[in-house]
């Protein structure tokens, strides 16, 4: 009877932003993003290609309970870079991954099915 | 930074088995986080239609109300459409009553027993408002004129003078919210596994003790040329990281006999879909969900610095 309804883990609840973020007041290029509403699936793959990007010095997110459904992604770059132009980078980039993936499948498919 | 450098990654795939309701591929030059997120996405968060709401009119039967409703929302239903529904939730259309048709399918179900056989009320009596939209058919194609081959998802079993009569409504959603809507029975990958075998220290081995490490593996991974009487490696994907046949060098005294490695580039995927939603269209939507969901995440011109933990400070800190 008090469970949340489980549509609240995925949809953005009004007048809340799905991202924002917060500049670390101690450390020069780095910030914390909070992205609501999403779990290990999008944090994961942005923290990995954010490993991948040399600019980025540290690249980490948390989910700081599971009953808040959000992700804290935390970054810390170089001065030639900055958080928010690593996190846009490592979105991009993500991108066109899952766009090579996405022909490859299809151009596969194709394939296969000819063969058969 | 538009046409700068890029790190993103160009992800091969080779498609081994391909069936409408199961796929088996290889996907590479990537790694476990775009594996696993795809597991995820297929798994949870691609959206199918399943029946949401149920008004019955008529229950004569042994089962109740809420019983019959519950089986019939874990019905599959075709649901190439899904991906362009509106959810209940969100559409202006109804209002957010969730019973108009860009959002929801209709469907009626009237069966009532006038024999004394018993009468099987199954998937295939529920009649929809939208053709694309009808419980999955699971007939065998190859068995023809076969009297168990009509086979529907039996929802309750009607003795003479029983009835049932309802309407029901099928909505988009996705598995995260309720598992009726998962299309995916399973979705599993494993990393490719990379096999050496120690041929020095293999040839100390009696053919006697050979046999004995070579059955020490519970799945078929080794087996010995009848011929050479070398050990050989028969199927790699066998193997199921138990590290079995590890533990038998160990105890033979031939630590380092193989090395077995799981590649961190290289998957095996096999995917198992209910029927609503092709196997291969699984993988492609869960791609297109998976991109709308980094759409939804990119910084913006809107995005806006959080200022919770200064208040006012934060304000002042930013020079506003």
């Amino acid at each position: 009877m008090n469970a949340p309804d489980r549509y609240e883990r995925f949809v953005v609840p009004e007048g809340t932003k799905k991202v924002s973020y917060e500049r670390d007041t101690k450390i020069i290029n780095a910030a914390s993003f909070t992205i609501e509403r999403e779990e290990h699936t999008i944090g994961n793959i942005l923290r990995m290609q954010l490993h991948r990007d040399p600019n980025v010095l540290f690249a980490g997110y948390k989910l700081p309970h599971p009953l808040q459904y959000k992700i804290i992604v935390r970054i810390h770059t170089t001065s030639q870079s900055s958080p928010m132009q690593a996190y846009n980078q490592s979105i991009n980039d993500l991108d066109r991954e899952l766009d090579h993936l996405k022909s490859a499948f299809e151009a596969e498919m194709l394939k296969f099915s000819r063969d058969y | 930074m538009e046409g700068g450098v890029s790190y993103a990654r160009m992800p091969r795939v080779k498609i081994r088995e391909l069936k409408d309701d199961y796929a088996k591929f290889e996907l590479r030059d990537t790694d476990a986080s775009i594996a696993n997120a795809l597991r995820r996405v297929m798994i949870a968060e691609v959206p199918t239609v399943a029946i949401d709401l149920v008004e019955i009119e008529v229950n004569s039967s042994v089962l109740n109300d809420e019983f019959i409703a519950h089986r019939l929302g874990l019905i599959p239903l075709t649901s190439e459409r899904a991906m362009s529904m509106r959810f209940s939730r969100d559409c202006d259309a109804c209002d957010g009553d969730g019973q108009c048709e860009f959002c929801s399918v209709e469907f009626h179900l009237r069966v009532k027993c006038m024999t004394d056989q018993t009468l099987d009320v199954t998937s295939k009596d529920l009649y929809s408002s939208d053709p694309t939209v009808s419980p999955v058919d699971f007939s065998d194609p190859s068995a023809t004129d076969s009297p168990d081959n009509n086979r529907g998802i039996i929802i309750v079993k009607l003795r003479r003078g029983q009835e049932l009569k309802l309407r029901a409504i099928a909505r988009k959603g996705i598995g995260k919210d309720h598992a009726k809507w998962s299309p995916a029975a399973t979705v599993t990958f494993m990393y490719e596994p990379e096999i050496h075998i120690n041929e020095d220290l293999m040839e100390t081995l009696t053919l006697e003790e050979k046999r004995e490490w070579v059955d020490s593996s519970p799945t078929r991974v080794f087996e010995i040329d009848p011929v050479t009487q070398q050990v050989m490696v028969v199927d790699a994907e066998a193997y199921t990281y138990d590290d079995e046949v590890l533990k038998k060098a160990e105890a033979m005294g031939k630590p380092g006999l193989v090395e077995i490695i799981a590649r961190q580039d290289s998957f095996i995927f096999t995917v198992e879909s209910t029927g609503a939603v092709k196997a291969s269209q699984l993988v492609l939507n869960a791609i297109e969900i998976l991109k709308q969901k980094l759409d939804a995440v990119r910084l913006s011109e809107d995005t806006v610095e959080a200022d919770d933990q200064f208040g006012e400070l934060g304000a002042h800190m930013r020079g506003g």
